[in-house]
């Protein structure tokens, strides 16, 4: 019997994304460490090579990790297609994603030739192979076509980061000679790699999600079908002309704050939701960003106007990136191992009532304490970035924030394998 | 004239509809309620399915020859989706909150799959395939 007959099914092997998944709060928790044992000086500057190596924990080893193994699961289920050999291209990508990230890391902190060598050569094939293998995909005619659109545009801004990225670490031990525009190549790498692949990837798998998970209506047309591409070209812009651009992207996560707030409004399932709380959580701190950017300076106590780029940047990444990325885990999580295993059932039908529903596998309550802890982390990063004698409470709170999501992840995959092997038993008798 | 994937989208919207009725109402405990919205779900979700089952998929099956292919995909998840009725059922008689808000959360999360599967290919497919399709829907839409 052909199952397989809708593409729709052609998901990948779950081990795989789940590797990319328990990878992500490991590497927090190694940040924490990092936090700890770096002291105030990690906070007195984004140029410290402390906090350079913590910017890129957070962003290659949390999300970026995440946002590569959910795309994994979410190009079949909204773009009908899956990629070519995915246990192959999961495995090349994912190891060397662990050693680049760990080799960079370690160059910030004791810089050396040998380690800024393997670090490009590691994140180099990982991130390479990866865009290679998606850009195949993403390059045909697909379904669903806003979320796609996003995308394309969003693997197209992790290419560039990937480049400046390169362009960056070649000029640190000579191999190019980009003195002159050296920081100008540092801020357009941050701001795609925050803006053109975090967040533009986020924008489009909501315009997907929310009306799925929540039963809410679909965003407004002229959100979905222009606010990504306009996104990604002020971003083409922003290279040129930073200065003049910055407000306008900041503006556009405004409006996408507000459309998303007035969605979520709409849905229909009221009942409460972590991974809801995680949206609002996001979509308030845009508007609150929007609102701390345009302000003017005077009006800003000297304390908060010294570390202005570096508290946006870092709500940016903690309040907006990696809530909505936490909520999503609350979600994808269960809804993974139910899916999966809810096919392994199809031509075995009664082996479906061994299947735990869904709060089996990850419990409503847990979800809640991670927003709660979340939530805090959260504020003590802010104050820490005022108040860098603060530090070892941040650690600790990423310490237990992070290890907490380690858990549920290990829960929730203990509990597929287990449901998996009674399955397969039953299969057998 | 409604074409089949305009009128099989709007059962589904419909059908969630009721289905999160019902789900507030137990969230809040109104049990009565909650049974009220429930049953006029899962009548919807009988004729829904029975529309495709008896009517549908053997119109597309005989057109285009396709009888172990995406229709028969769907059929084993409507007989999934039944047993989780049914196990919702069971939740809702015995009045275990807990137990039908886990569940809930599965269907839902089922049907959206299924649902999007059904709306992105086959009612596409068969719109293009089903020459009489039009007067298939005049025929629910009179029932």
């Amino acid at each position: 019997m052909n199952i397989n007959g809708l593409s729709f099914n052609a998901l990948p092997p779950i081990d795989l994304p789940f590797r990319f998944f328990i990878t992500a709060p490991i590497f927090i928790i190694l940040c924490a460490f990092l936090i700890l044992f770096s002291g105030e000086t990690l906070w007195v500057s984004r140029w410290q090579p402390s906090m350079l190596a913590l910017t890129h924990g957070f962003t290659l080893g949390f999300l970026t990790m995440v946002m590569m193994g959910a795309l994994l699961q979410l190009l079949p289920v909204i773009g009908g297609v899956g990629i070519a050999r995915p246990r192959l291209v999961v495995s090349v990508c994912h190891s060397t994603l662990i050693i680049g990230i760990l080799c960079l890391m370690a160059n910030f902190i004791w810089p050396s030739k040998l380690l800024t060598i393997s670090s490009l050569i590691f994140l180099v094939c990982s991130i390479g192979v990866y865009i290679l293998t998606f850009t195949w995909v993403l390059v045909k005619k697909l379904s669903q076509g806003d979320s796609i659109i996003g995308f394309r545009l969003a693997m197209s801004a992790l290419f560039i980061v990937l480049l400046l990225g390169v362009g960056l670490l070649s000029q640190s031990i000579g191999f190019l000679s980009v003195n002159s525009i050296g920081k100008m190549l540092t801020n357009s790498h941050a701001l795609f790699g925050l803006v053109g692949w975090g967040s533009l990837l986020i924008i489009s798998v909501s315009f997907q999600v929310i009306s799925m998970f929540h039963v809410a209506p679909s965003f407004p047309k002229l959100i979905s079908r222009y606010l990504p591409s306009s996104l990604f070209f002020l971003l083409i812009f922003s290279i040129f002309q930073p200065v003049f651009v910055v407000p306008f992207i900041i503006l556009i996560h405004g409006v996408f704050a507000l459309s998303l707030l007035l969605v979520i409004s709409k849905r229909k399932r009221k009942i409460p939701d972590s991974t809801i709380r995680f949206w609002q959580l996001a979509a308030l701190t845009l508007i609150v960003l929007n609102i701390f950017y345009f302000t003017p300076d005077k009006f800003l106590p000297s304390f908060i106007r010294q570390q202005k780029t570096l508290l946006i940047t870092a709500v940016y990444l903690y309040f907006y990136l990696v809530a909505v990325i936490q909520g999503m885990l609350l979600k994808i999580l269960p809804f993974l191992s139910y899916t999966h295993l809810q096919q392994k059932c199809l031509v075995n039908f009664s082996a479906m009532q061994t299947i735990p529903h869904m709060h089996k596998f990850l419990n409503k309550k847990h979800g809640q304490w991670l927003f709660y802890l979340h939530f805090m982390t959260g504020i003590v990063l802010f104050y820490t970035l005022v108040i860098p004698s603060t530090y070892w409470l941040l650690s600790l709170l990423l310490l237990i924030e992070f290890s907490w999501l380690l858990y549920l992840m290990i829960k929730v995959m203990r509990l597929y394998f287990l449901t998996l092997t009674k399955i397969n038993l039953s299969v057998n008798e | 004239m409604t074409s089949i994937p305009e009128f099989m989208t709007t059962k589904h919207r419909e059908c969630d509809e009721l289905f999160t009725e019902a789900e507030a109402a137990v969230a809040k405990v109104d049990w009565s309620l909650a049974l009220t919205k429930w049953q006029s779900f899962a009548v919807e979700l009988s004729k829904h399915f029975s529309q495709e089952e008896d009517i549908l998929f053997p119109k597309f099956e005989q057109a285009t020859g396709m009888t172990s292919g995406p229709t028969q995909v769907m059929r084993m998840e409507h007989q999934q989706i039944r047993a989780l009725v049914q196990d919702l059922d069971n939740a809702l008689a015995a009045q275990n909150k807990d137990e039908y808000l886990g569940l809930s959360e599965t269907l839902m999360v089922m049907m959206q799959q299924h649902n999007m599967k059904e709306e992105m290919m086959l009612y596409p497919m068969m719109e293009k395939n089903v020459a009489d399709g039009e007067q298939i829907i005049a025929q629910f839409q009179a029932s």
